[in-house]
């Protein structure tokens, strides 16, 4: 619909990412070389660890799958000009329902059984979302905070139930029941965890970036992140495009959800996913909150993630001195992603 | 030797070319009230920019007392003695008078504490030196609009002002808040200090100043003592002689009623007296009106209520013969509303975003086959745009990179696109150069032509005065004036009208 194309967003500002992760990675090694007592090696593991077996690497790529899809459910509010803080609880409720479902459901037809316990993760996250929406669109509250409170409030929910009436008393975790082995997803890189929702992934990311650039809703919903007053008089309903993406985020969280159940963890686990919807946050600033660029940022996030667990487990480093590193390298590349951001706006002619 | 000299001030705006300031001479005695009168655009409030540091000039100088003041900035402007009150207040609501005042230069404790009491008492010292009455604690929030004008004033009294300019100060008081800024005035003028008042409203140049100087497109056309002039010959000059028009209106047959708004009224919380108050206009097919006023009598909201922006206190708007009072833009674009805005880099375009992607936003369904765009029809339909109407630019770039005179063309193509029988212009040469200007309003006529109904609202009295078939005149919120145009009306006589002068106009004449 557009010929500039979307994919050149993409790459403008690459040389300016390079150069920060440049700096940082240089700074992460000055930190390695005085916490560490055997610095070459914790480097190696940090930086290389990661790609050294098939076991870390397809780790890596499974840590990034959920991230793919929040960052996917940020990108699509904040291009839209909305904001959905509610990431945690709309991923963890996800889990729950998912969980639930396939608990719930009688042991034959696991294709079915799956997908209904996907589409009820992704249901549960976008009525999650949704209301904050709805909300902003009936009575004007902001859905910054309500999506917030919201997701903090069903966080204790969703213990409940996990440590209540779903728990397994079988097993000492603080845990449900694990879900039946028809309904788990298929590995496709053992020994590690990577599962067939790496392709779930990928089909979602190119799914958002259809949607954003090619339909009629990715337009308004761009016109109305862009300028609601210029929307609004174009004649789009402006009311709508609060609600629709608010819905499309938390649906897109749910799923990150219910991905991890099937795939990865097989049971709700008590607070298994903290993280996945502030990091989906993180992903999305380093993506620009371009969708096909969330899928690099989510790689990169799992890459820090892992190389920090490789060092630990290789090298002397502690888990808080992997911490200060992998956030080092962090801070700075977001506060690039937010700086190019702000000189974005600041620099629109007026 | 006057107080204040500028002298030979020019200033350009690269960005439309406008020429704001066209060597003017200014010059204030110590201790007078001068008044300083123009139509919109006719360089007032560049020209007070420039005296209070905001804005330099290309060319020209500033005397202050004989010295030639160097003034960078609003900063260099308070050191120098001269203060500014702004036609729109700036004040925190939340903070007390006292906060707002000291605001910048607060007194402190120890170098860095904020001396609240100290602060509360020297802003009460002020007030009492100037006889005013008001309590600095009150918080700004709770005050009417005439005492946030006296904080304001407070402000700069505070700062030890001398030289005070205010900007269209009376234009959000009533008549009584009127009378007591004046007498504020006066006691200030008699204890020695310099006013200068920029208004659109001769009654107040009679009231209260000595000398006044008229501007006009950029430039001074007049100084007069104030007892010498009246109000007549004062609009005459804001006005300027009418130019002659380089375009021919032809006779077009007038055909049935297309947009009606019957007794509209628009109120706002806060305002006395209503934005628009009983408005009664209809718009036939073949029909240019165009709607006259100063800014702030009604033109701006009257653009939002008619586009469906706005929704109307009381009254019914008709299209057609259809009710379309309570329908938003959403609606009206779908009964073929075609509008282009006066603000045009805010509500008539999206900068970021691309000119094609700007052109479709009105007609985007018409290109759509489930839900996905159809590539190939926007581009030819965006090429068609560009070359019907020669906007210069790959419709692949942000608007916001184009010209002024281009995001109109793109605006306006867009609103022609689609299939309407009527159309709304407000200020659509604003700020403009004269071949795009001239483009538009061959457009204009070209729509009335075809037998559309065309509302255009504007500023402009040339502009309206060449355009239009019947010519609607607001001041206050109300129609003062429906004339067919013609031989016999003025620019003159709607200049009255549109300051107020003239207020003869008894409802329907027909």
């Amino acid at each position: 619909m557009r010929r500039r194309k979307p994919l050149g967003e993409l790459f403008a500002g690459a040389t300016g990412l390079a150069l920060t992760l440049g700096i940082a990675f240089a700074i992460a090694v000055l930190l390695i070389f005085t916490l560490s007592r055997r610095p070459m090696n914790t480097i190696y593991y940090f930086f290389v660890g990661p790609f050294t077996n098939k076991y870390y690497f397809g780790n890596m790529l499974n840590t990034s799958i959920p991230l793919v899809f929040t960052g996917l459910g940020i990108a699509v509010a904040f291009k839209s000009s909305v904001f959905n803080l509610g990431g945690e609880g709309q991923v963890y409720s996800g889990a729950l329902v998912g969980t639930a479902i396939c608990l719930a459901l009688p042991a034959a037809g696991g294709y079915l059984g799956g997908a209904a316990a996907l589409a009820g993760a992704l249901a549960t996250g976008a009525v999650l979302a949704g209301l904050s929406g709805f909300f902003r669109m009936k009575w004007g509250t902001d859905e910054l905070i309500s999506s917030f409170l919201i997701s903090a409030a069903v966080i204790f929910i969703v213990n409940y139930f996990i440590t209540g009436p779903l728990d397994d008393p079988g097993n000492n975790l603080l845990a449900t029941r694990a879900i039946g082995e028809q309904y788990r997803l298929l590995g496709i890189f053992p020994p590690s965890k990577l599962d067939v929702s790496a392709v779930f992934s990928l089909l979602a990311a190119g799914l958002v970036f259809f949607l954003m650039y090619y339909t009629h809703w990715g337009y308004e919903m761009r016109m109305c992140g862009l300028n609601r007053e210029f929307s609004r008089y174009g004649g789009i309903n402006v009311s709508a495009y609060i609600v629709l993406p608010m819905i499309l985020s938390g649906a897109l969280h749910g799923l990150a959800g219910g991905v991890a159940i099937l795939g990865t963890y097989h049971m709700a686990v008590k607070e298994f996913s903290g993280g996945m919807g502030w990091n989906g946050i993180a992903v999305a600033l380093i993506a620009k909150n371009h969708p096909l660029g969330v899928v690099p940022a989510a790689v990169f996030f799992a890459y820090l993630d892992a190389g920090a667990k490789a060092a630990m487990l290789h090298s002397d480093v502690t888990f808080e001195i992997a911490a200060v590193v992998q956030s080092v390298i962090f801070y700075l590349v977001t506060a690039q992603a937010l700086y190019s951001a702000v000189r974005r706006r600041a620099g629109a002619p007026a | 030797m006057p107080y204040l000299d500028m002298q030979g001030i020019t200033r350009l705006y690269p960005e439309n070319g406008v020429l704001a300031n066209d060597h003017v001479d200014f010059s204030v005695e110590r201790n007078e009230i001068h008044a300083v009168v123009g139509e919109n655009g006719a360089g007032k409030t560049t020209l007070m920019k420039i005296l209070y540091g905001l804005e330099r000039p290309d060319e020209g100088r500033i005397l202050l007392d004989g010295r030639e003041a160097d003034l960078h900035s609003p900063l260099d402007a308070h050191r120098l003695g001269i203060g500014m009150v702004h036609q729109h207040f700036r004040l925190i609501p939340e903070f007390t008078i006292a906060e707002n005042v000291v605001l910048g230069v607060e007194p402190r404790r120890r170098g860095v504490f904020f001396d609240r009491e100290g602060a509360v008492s020297d802003v009460r010292a002020v007030i009492e030196e100037y006889g005013f009455t008001i309590d600095p604690g009150l918080r700004v929030s709770r005050l009417t609009v005439g005492q946030m004008q006296l904080v304001e004033i407070i402000k700069i009294l505070y700062r030890r002002a001398d030289l005070l300019i205010l900007d269209e100060p009376t234009s959000v008081l009533t008549e009584q808040q009127i009378h007591k800024l004046f007498d504020t005035l006066r006691s200030l003028r008699d204890i020695g200090k310099t006013i200068i008042i920029i208004t659109h409203k001769l009654g107040e140049v009679k009231a209260i100043s000595q000398r006044v100087t008229v501007m006009r497109k950029g430039q001074v056309v007049a100084v007069r003592d104030t007892a010498a002039v009246d109000e007549r010959e004062l609009s005459r000059l804001m006005v300027g002689k009418s130019v002659s028009f380089a375009f021919e209106r032809e006779p077009v047959p007038r055909g049935r009623a297309v947009l009606e708004l019957q007794g509209v009224v628009l109120l706002q919380k806060g305002q006395d007296h209503p934005l628009l108050d009983h408005v009664d206009l209809s718009v036939h097919a073949g029909e240019i009106v165009g709607v006259a006023g100063v800014s702030g009598n009604g033109l701006a909201e009257l653009e939002d209520v008619v586009t469906g922006l706005r929704r109307v206190s009381e009254g019914r708007i008709l299209h057609d013969g259809r009710d379309i009072t309570r329908l938003d833009a959403r609606h009206l674009r779908r009964h073929g509303l075609a509008y282009v805005p006066a603000d045009r880099l805010h509500r008539g375009s999206s900068l970021q975003s691309s000119v094609m992607e700007n052109m479709i936003i009105a007609a985007h369904h018409d290109f759509l086959k489930g839900g996905v765009f159809r590539r190939q029809e926007v581009e030819d339909f965006a090429r068609r745009l560009k070359e019907g109407f020669s906007i210069d630019g790959d419709p692949r770039v942000p608007i916001g990179t184009l010209s002024g005179g281009n995001i109109q063309k793109v605006i306006l193509s867009r609103e022609l696109a689609s299939k309407t029988d009527f159309i709304i212009f407000s200020e659509p040469t604003w700020g403009l150069d004269v071949a795009s200007s001239e483009f538009i309003y061959s457009r204009i006529l070209e729509i009335r032509k075809e037998g559309n109904a065309v509302l255009l609202i504007s500023s402009n009295l040339d502009e309206i005065m060449g355009l239009a078939d019947t010519l609607v005149v607001m001041y206050r919120g109300r129609v003062v004036a429906r004339l067919e145009n013609g031989p016999g009306v003025s620019k003159e006589l709607v200049g009255e009208y549109m300051l107020g002068l003239r207020d003869d106009f008894e409802g329907e004449p027909r």
